[in-house]
């Protein structure tokens, strides 16, 4: 019996299993390249809800130029065009499996695309969207309210918190972790504890934090177990001359507070590469300019990718 | 790597013979331990089935001998990962009329290790191809509803409906 060309091999009617273990060795792009094209058995497979549990777009950045006004960037057409089309087909093939959405801090959503993905991902617990330039409060506040399942969020830090934590303590009634990249101050500190006070995970890495707000947060949120403040700038304020000073290291006061928490990460290291960095770039990490991926990583083990 | 509960189960021993029977009425021998990376296998060994040819009627002659020659290599004692990844490579530099063979024979067989490695295979064929040239190459038939060619077409609109 011979065995030349694949006229003897039926490759569409491979079990379904197979075909999903194929593709799970699939990034987005291959996943969304084609093969549900290719006929109807490969269609199904590419729909199976084991390879959506995750939809990882930390590929893909806008081609965009930024700009001097609000909202500080401009995405050119055709990469807003780009995104639209890989969200459609990705969205259309999970079939409202997605549980994790990851975004990369150089993809700027529109308001629609935010809208158009959350809609088609209910079932969402995790999203990690680092920059909310051309997202409005409204988009945004839509959004949370089509996850009602929502427990972890990655964000940038934003003016003006109590909106978006009001709108999570409403509709995400498990949302537990919360990953803000960028200062962090009373107010924000405030807005926590007074929306979301059962948080239990917080990260705050290679930020600016103001000690106040630290001292709010290790006083009056009760639920939280992990901290993460590595490689943070510290600021305090106090009387003039100075407005301000950079604290250099974690006074006894304040790790007695920490005492209570399962995981206190500190990093407050002149030797430390992250923290040199963080002090180069005054608390706001230019992370293109480092390793790719590097972004990635938390020392809190749940908010890292 | 079998943990069998029967009182009169002892240790694989490494010379013991196994004979498997292809479709095709050819026979091979391989040895306990290697047969043991089949999981269909392993059962059959547990509760002493193996005494006799185990008739394998999904699988022809040509691919059992390969599957044989694969579960015996992996058997082997103190190969390294290397040497071992570049045999894998070379053992599915293949045809993918066989590669077919090898994932059908792996999923009936149960041999993890060979399905993956199969499939691996696989995908790094289907990367980078069009979906006519996935069609081509793997000569399927583009048989979607009409629903489905609905679905296609409106999944290559630019803009949002």
């Amino acid at each position: 019996m011979e065995e030349s060309g694949a006229t003897m091999r039926k490759w569409e009617d491979l079990d379904t299993d197979i075909l999903v273990q194929i593709f799970q060795t699939f990034d987005i792009f291959e996943l969304t390249s084609g093969i549900a094209h290719v006929c109807s058995a490969w269609r199904m497979a590419c729909c199976d809800p084991l390879l959506w549990k995750t939809l990882d777009l930390s590929a893909l950045e806008s081609n965009f130029i930024r700009i001097p006004l609000e909202p500080y960037v401009y995405v050119h057409c055709q990469s807003d065009k780009e995104v639209t089309r890989l969200l459609k087909i990705a969205l259309d093939l999970s079939r409202g499996s997605i549980q994790t959405l990851i975004f990369h801090f150089n993809l700027y959503l529109s308001d629609e695309q935010l809208t158009y993905t959350a809609e088609r991902c209910p079932l969402v617990k995790r999203i990690v969207m680092p920059a909310w330039n051309r997202i409005k409060k409204t988009g945004i506040c839509r959004a949370i309210n089509m996850w009602p399942h929502l427990e972890s969020m990655t964000m940038p830090s934003i003016a003006n918190p109590p909106y978006l934590l009001e709108e999570i303590s409403k509709n995400c009634k498990n949302f537990s972790k919360l990953k803000i990249m960028g200062p962090f101050d009373i107010f924000f500190a405030s807005s926590l504890v007074l929306y979301i006070p059962k948080l239990k995970v917080l990260s705050l890495r290679c930020s600016v934090i103001f000690k106040d707000a630290l001292i709010t947060i290790l006083d009056k949120l009760q639920d939280l177990e992990v901290l993460n403040i590595s490689h943070c700038i510290l600021i305090e304020a106090c009387p003039s001359p100075l407005l301000k000073r950079v604290v250099k290291e974690i006074d006894p006061f304040i790790m007695d507070k920490a005492n209570r928490l399962r995981e206190f990460l500190v990093c407050m290291n002149d030797s430390c590469v992250m923290c040199q960095r963080a002090r180069s770039d005054e608390g706001l990490m230019r992370w293109y300019k480092y390793e790719k991926g590097l972004w990635k990583s938390d020392e809190a083990r749940s908010l890292a990718l | 790597m079998s943990s069998s509960s029967s009182s009169s189960s002892s240790p694989p021993c490494p010379k013991k013979m196994i004979t498997l029977k292809s479709s095709d009425g050819e026979t091979f021998e391989i040895e306990e331990i290697a047969a043991l990376q089949s999981k269909t296998l392993e059962n059959m060994i547990d509760e002493n089935c193996a005494s006799t040819p185990i008739p394998l009627p999904n699988v022809k002659g040509k691919i059992l001998a390969k599957v044989v020659e694969f579960c015996t290599k992996h058997a082997e004692a103190g190969a390294d990962a290397e040497t071992l990844r570049a045999w894998d490579a070379e053992f599915v530099g293949v045809e993918h009329a066989i590669v077919f063979d090898y994932i059908l024979a792996a999923n009936f067989l149960e041999i993890p290790t060979l399905l993956d490695l199969a499939c691996e295979s696989v995908a790094e064929m289907i990367k980078g191809k069009t979906p006519d040239e996935i069609r081509k190459f793997f000569n399927i038939n583009n048989a979607f509803s009409p629903e489905e060619e609905e679905d296609v077409r409106r999944q290559n609109q630019w803009a949002f409906e």
